[in-house]
């Protein structure tokens, strides 16, 4: 075999058919091969609402929870400009920009983060967001590199959508299924819209200053529920989310 | 116009302006840069068909003129035009055998006179149309393996949808459109697992097990059924009763 980088291995994974999931290769290649710390893929579904599709464990995972969760971030300014957004020193970034994700986003321990738009023309599929543990700036070579992979990753949430339409019944293999389950139930629990719900969930969650996902398994759980509180009769509109006794 | 036969021509309606495109022309040069190295061979061009169906070159590795006139003479004859015609990849191709100098006269001469040994055509695929090729030379007399084969593909590819996304912002609506719908297929049924889970007091294995049996039972997607329980079309009780 010839003398091929990482990358050429990370962008034939990725082309590859997923046996079963959303995508099959490893996203820890894929931030080795781009020298960052970790990878975060997650499609954007509209209205500020996004599903996170691929991702290493840990710190990455983190910030697309805290910025799901807080409705704040490089990933959602990404959503809405489709222009990348390159953060090389997040202790650098003026505190208003993200006033809620920054301070916890450096608690999670990233402090340079680069995302960019995973799209069509003017139409933004989802984005591709590296971080790193330490600041700096990400060499030329590896953003380009970024790139390749971020085209690569377009190509394949494109070419992969009608597969997943065919193989939604096999189960839940979105990283976020507790989240929308949780979300039926309190639909149910505080008689809300479907939406409404997950945003009770999100407000929550970011009260009790923990992920949404945590929040989410609560839920189901059965830990917390969202029922109308039996001492407040007939509050309008006013449904306050209450842990069980 | 079939949907794809619609994409196909807003490709093709690109090319013209593509090469006015100067980041996309950037990435494809980049791109074509990258090829080399990971797949160490000695140039790649990056081809694409214009509205006569004429491939035209959109980047290359390098800009030596016998390379570029190599591209150019593609026009008529070459492997890319075959791989173009029929979206089969032409690997390995000797340009000092008598066959391959029977198949493209001009061509083989020309290559070979360009210092080159070995020639790679690669189909540019978008779903089964074809919108140009991805052509790589190699002056040493080296084949590449099919582990390489799979990764010039890939770039081919990568090379397909940065082109793509200088589309009309309607068909990047539709892929858009179309990635949701498929994620909506997968939300729609956690969420009704959630619901059934409540409303019955169980937990959401029970109610995704529920659903499972109400829908092959009435020969129904699960994703339907999830939705219609969702819109409050479908009673649970009678989910419930399967």
């Amino acid at each position: 075999m010839s003398s091929r980088g990482d990358l050429a291995a990370v962008v034939e994974t990725l082309r590859l058919a997923p046996s079963g999931g959303l995508i099959d290769a490893d996203p820890a290649d894929c931030a080795l091969s781009l020298g960052v710390d970790g990878v975060a893929v997650s499609a954007l579904m509209g209205e500020g609402a996004s599903e996170l599709l691929w991702a290493t464990s840990g710190a990455s995972t983190v910030l697309e929870d805290l910025q799901y969760t807080l409705g704040e971030g490089p990933g959602p300014d990404v959503a809405n400009s489709c222009a990348a957004v390159l953060v090389p020193d997040l202790t650098k970034v003026p505190a208003d920009r993200w006033p809620a994700l920054l301070p916890q986003a450096l608690r999670a321990g990233v402090e340079a983060v680069f995302c960019l738009p995973l799209h069509i023309g003017g139409a933004c599929l989802g984005t591709l967001t590296l971080q790193c543990a330490a600041a700096g700036p990400l060499p030329e070579r590896d953003l380009a590199d970024a790139w390749i992979v971020a085209n690569t990753l377009t190509s394949v949430l494109v070419r992969n959508a009608e597969r997943w339409t065919a193989t939604a019944e096999d189960g839940s293999d979105l990283y976020r299924a507790v989240v929308h389950q949780a979300a039926g139930m309190i639909s149910v629990q505080a008689e809300v819209s479907l939406a409404e719900a997950l945003l009770l969930l999100r407000a929550h969650a970011f009260r009790q200053g923990t992920p949404v996902v945590r929040a989410a398994e609560d839920v189901v759980a059965r830990r917390v529920h969202f029922r109308n509180d039996g001492d407040e009769p007939g509050a309008s509109g006013r449904r306050r989310d209450c842990t069980r006794p | 116009m079939t949907r794809e036969e619609r994409l196909l021509a807003a490709v093709i309606d690109a090319v013209d302006t593509l090469v006015d495109d100067f980041d996309l022309i950037d990435f494809l040069h980049t791109l074509c840069d990258r090829c080399t190295e990971l797949l160490d061979v000695t140039a790649v061009g990056v081809m694409l068909a214009d509205p006569g169906g004429r491939l035209q070159l959109i980047a290359a590795s390098d800009e030596h003129t016998r390379l570029l006139e190599l591209f150019a003479l593609q026009h008529e004859e070459g492997p890319c035009v075959r791989c173009h015609a029929d979206g089969t990849a032409r690997l390995n191709i000797p340009l000092d055998s008598p066959v391959t100098a029977a198949e493209y006269p001009l061509f083989a001469a020309q290559a070979r006179a360009a210092g080159f040994a070995v020639t790679h055509a690669l189909p540019m695929r978008l779903r089964e149309q074809v919108v140009g090729a991805l052509n790589l030379f190699d002056a040493r007399e080296q084949d590449i393996d099919a582990a390489d084969a799979r990764v010039a593909q890939a770039l081919a590819d990568v090379a397909t949808i940065a082109i793509l996304q200088h589309r009309t912002l309607a068909h990047a609506n539709q892929e858009r459109a179309q990635l949701r719908a498929a994620l909506s297929s997968r939300i729609v049924i956690e969420q009704a697992k959630g619901i059934l889970a409540e409303r019955w007091d169980t937990g959401v294995d029970e109610a995704f097990a529920a659903l499972r049996r109400y829908a092959r039972a009435h020969r129904t997607g699960l994703s339907a059924l999830a939705q219609r329980l969702i819109d409050g079309e479908l009673d649970s009780d009678a989910l419930r009763r399967a």
